[in-house]
């Protein structure tokens, strides 16, 4: 038995030492190490590529495994969190500050940008919080409309053209809608339903009131916007049920689901962002190589009452607890300047944060894609964009399982879409009495607000 | 008997190895989890920490999602039965004398060390409402059967293949969202989606390895015996067999029941987000969400001691009556 015991022993010794000698090198000699949580895509990659490269000194590395809000926080506050980290919307930010690991850059991003005046406004509440600022912009979008120029010209349907409404959309999505038996074999309209809220704002709806201290998503206003959206897929029929999307075999995320589908033309139009592009061009190009091909176009997308967009995009947090803080604002500062704004809109990674850099002829007609006649589109929807207003007395991740609660059964026509979003404004408004009874700060911030309606 | 002092600290100093793990990542954080449970511990440092004492339990009590979520995962432990009946046949079947048994008994364990979330992300595939085989099978089979003819001239609706994972229809026409049932909702969906994958996943698992270790201590005199005392087939499995088998589905049930307790994360995190509208978000998955995405983690250990106290009531009920079969 000794022999075994001992004999393991020197085995296991001599495993650690073979483990120890092919360790992976930190990093590269006098270089200061970076690392940024952040998902993994080629365009990604290349802008990390363009840091390094900027900054020899610096050696920005890519950790894609540990993203996701909880992972970031547990492990920031045990002290072996990301020096960079992403930041998606309203929410997250404040989730972030409160637990403290967010760090506030304001005066030191003011000594390198305006950015109440530069920055595309649309994503101020991804960094701003309070007037203070967390970061920086990594890119910005609002959707529009892509269209395919072969079945537009297929069916003899001339291209759309914005400003328009849903219902002059309607017309056209009926007409390139086609059905064989039960099945459709071609939709009228893709679109994810995670864009929902942009059509309660173009119906002048809200989620929260202006001071977030209430839910008021039973508003007849934000009723009628999702009314419509439930009458793309059940009443007009243009946009798949979540049963023809599921037999599409969306899987979601870069570079597949609604997107592939698109490409695939089993939609005419679809409504994304501009980042579509980093995959429908890859699409673009293995077609080329099979003699096929994919024409596209982008129009503004339809208004309701309302001509506004949901601005949305992403941005990075400076993580105060990382010894290496001083160093990350390198990254913003990188983010704020030319060459990664130009990188942005070349690699049509969303719209570069930085408005200037997207009225230049470089963006309008870029050289290395001279079919692509629609970079106005995208700049001129975010000038109608605005950001989700959210409540900072609730949190957005109890908020959004509330939500997807009740619009799963409105997206599965289970429920009236009024009793549905009066449940969801009933359970987000006590869920918002519940986080006021845990948290003091926020309980005194509420009665302050609360007061001042008084 | 009593060792040398040196035979003492030899099986202490193999022992504490072990002992130091269990203690520090298992006995620790169990005791802190319950020491916390009591307390207001939030991730977001805006909340100060207090003592809450059973603020956590009574808020616990009047959850409404809680008692949905507890109710699903009830719902998802109805394929264990089938679970462990189709163990037992599966082993019975492997337990005979053939050629090539031992390449069965593989194949069939092989759900077992494949990977849980490539099969999820198959199961998915073939749940696909349009396209996916199940529901082409489905679909074929009432084509072929002229089933939906046949209703139609009764003057009921035409049948059609289940949606699965977008459903939120079940077998007993629970309302989601709601502690009520409607025969509106009857029908499969989610819930006999996840439930159907387990048991696919589990027949040809574990279960069916302690059966067929059980299967081969079975003594072969008293299978004689009951032969020549003219027994059959089906009466020497029942009289003599299955008793035999006793201790071993007793513990096949005990454990069963804990795992299905505690289940239900995987396939939430995979295959459904825990939706539609909730049906698939089990407690297991509640006490994540409540921890690590709204940073409670006071609220989901409450949460959490509450399922270990279900579970151990349980087990203790599975011992108390469970040991009477046990007196063979």
């Amino acid at each position: 038995m000794k022999w075994l015991f001992g004999g393991s022993f020197v085995v296991l010794l001599l495993l650690s030492c073979a483990a120890w000698s092919i360790r992976p090198v930190p990093e590269a000699a006098g270089k200061i190490p970076l690392l940024w949580v952040s998902d993994d895509n080629p365009a990604r990659r290349e802008q990390i590529g363009l840091f390094n490269a900027l900054n020899p000194q610096y050696e920005l590395r890519l950790d894609p495994n540990n993203q996701g809000m909880e992972k970031v926080i547990v492990q920031s506050i045990a002290g072996v969190g990301p020096d960079l980290f992403d930041c998606y919307d309203g929410f997250q930010l404040s989730a972030y500050a409160r637990s403290g690991i967010a760090w506030d850059i304001t005066d030191k991003l003011k000594e390198s940008i305006d950015f109440e005046k530069d920055v595309w406004p649309a994503v101020f509440p991804n960094f701003v919080l309070d007037g203070r600022a967390y970061g920086f912009p990594t890119n910005v979008c609002a959707n529009a409309i892509w269209f395919n120029k072969d079945i537009f010209e297929a069916n003899g349907i001339p291209y759309p053209a914005g400003p328009w409404t849903w219902d002059e959309f309607l017309k056209v999505a009926q007409k390139l809608t086609v059905r064989e038996g039960r099945r459709v074999k071609r939709f009228g309209l893709l679109n994810d339903w995670w864009n929902w809220r942009q059509f309660v704002i173009q119906w002048g709806g809200e989620v929260y009131s202006r001071d977030g201290t209430r839910c008021i998503l039973d508003s007849p206003e934000a009723i009628a916007g999702i009314q419509f959206l439930h009458d793309l897929m059940y009443k007009y029929k243009v946009m798949p049920t979540p049963a023809e999307e599921a037999a599409m075999a969306t899987t979601g995320g870069w570079g597949s689901g609604t997107i592939t589908v698109f490409a695939d033309g089993k939609g005419a139009m679809a409504l994304g962002g501009r980042w579509w592009l980093c995959t429908l061009r890859t699409v673009q190009q293995n077609k080329k190589e099979k003699a096929e091909r994919l024409r596209l176009g982008a129009v503004e997308c339809p208004h309701g009452p309302y001509r506004v967009f949901r601005g949305y995009g992403r941005a990075t947090l400076v993580n105060k607890n990382s010894p290496r803080r001083e160093e990350a604002l390198q990254f913003t500062r990188y983010e704020a300047g030319e060459p990664y704004n130009a990188l942005i809109n070349h690699q049509a990674d969303a719209l570069a944060p930085v408005k200037p850099y997207s009225y230049t002829p470089g963006y309008l007609h870029d050289p290395a894609f001279p079919e692509e006649d629609f970079n106005a589109v995208w700049r001129d929807v975010m000038q109608y964009a605005v950001p989700d207003h959210d409540s900072p007395f609730i949190n957005g991740q109890a908020a959004s399982r509330i939500l997807d609660r009740q619009l799963d059964l409105v997206k599965s026509d289970e429920k009236p879409v009024a009793d549905a979003l009066r449940a969801a404004a009933q359970e987000l408004n006590e869920e918002i009495q519940k986080t006021l009874q845990r948290d003091p700060e926020l309980r005194v911030r509420y009665e302050a607000l609360a007061g001042k309606k008084r | 008997m009593k060792g040398r002092p040196n035979d003492s600290l030899a099986a202490a100093g193999f022992l504490l190895p072990n002992i130091l793990g269990f203690l520090v990542f298992t006995a620790g954080p169990l005791v802190f989890s319950l020491a916390v449970s009591f307390t207001n511990w939030n991730l977001q440092r805006t909340i100060p920490f207090r003592v809450s004492g059973p603020e956590n339990y009574n808020e616990l009590l009047h959850d409404k999602q809680f008692w949905l979520f507890f109710i699903n995962t009830v719902y998802l432990m109805l394929g264990m039965p089938l679970c462990i009946a189709g163990s037992l046949l599966l082993a019975v079947l492997l337990n005979q004398r053939l050629r090539g048994m031992v390449a069965y008994r593989t194949l069939f364990y092989l759900p077992s060390f494949t990977s849980g979330v490539a099969l999820m992300i198959l199961w998915k595939a073939l749940y696909n409402p349009d396209f996916g085989p199940i529901n082409a099978l489905l679909d074929w089979c009432l084509q072929a059967l002229r089933l939906n003819d046949l209703l139609q001239g009764l003057g009921f609706h035409a049948l059609a293949p289940p949606q699965w994972l977008p459903s939120t229809d079940n077998l007993l026409g629970l309302v989601p969202q709601e502690i009520r049932i409607s025969g509106s909702k009857f029908g499969l969906g989610a819930r006999e989606a996840l439930i159907i994958m387990g048991v696919w996943i589990a027949i040809g698992g574990n279960n069916m390895l302690l059966y067929l270790a059980a299967l081969t201590n079975v003594p072969q005199e008293l299978v004689e015996a009951a032969q020549i005392d003219g027994a059959g087939r089906w009466k020497v499995f029942r009289h003599v067999t299955w008793p035999q088998l006793a201790p071993t589905t007793f513990f096949i049930v005990v454990m069963s029941f804990i795992g299905s307790l505690q289940g239900g994360f995987d396939q939430a995190r995979v295959m459904t987000n825990g939706g539609p509208s909730g049906t698939t978000t089990t407690l297991a998955y509640y006490i994540y969400t409540k921890a690590f995405e709204e940073f409670q983690i006071g609220y989901a250990s409450a949460v959490a001691w509450v399922l270990f106290t279900v579970i151990f009531a349980i087990t203790l009920l599975n011992w108390k009556f469970g040991q009477k079969e046990l007196s063979y």
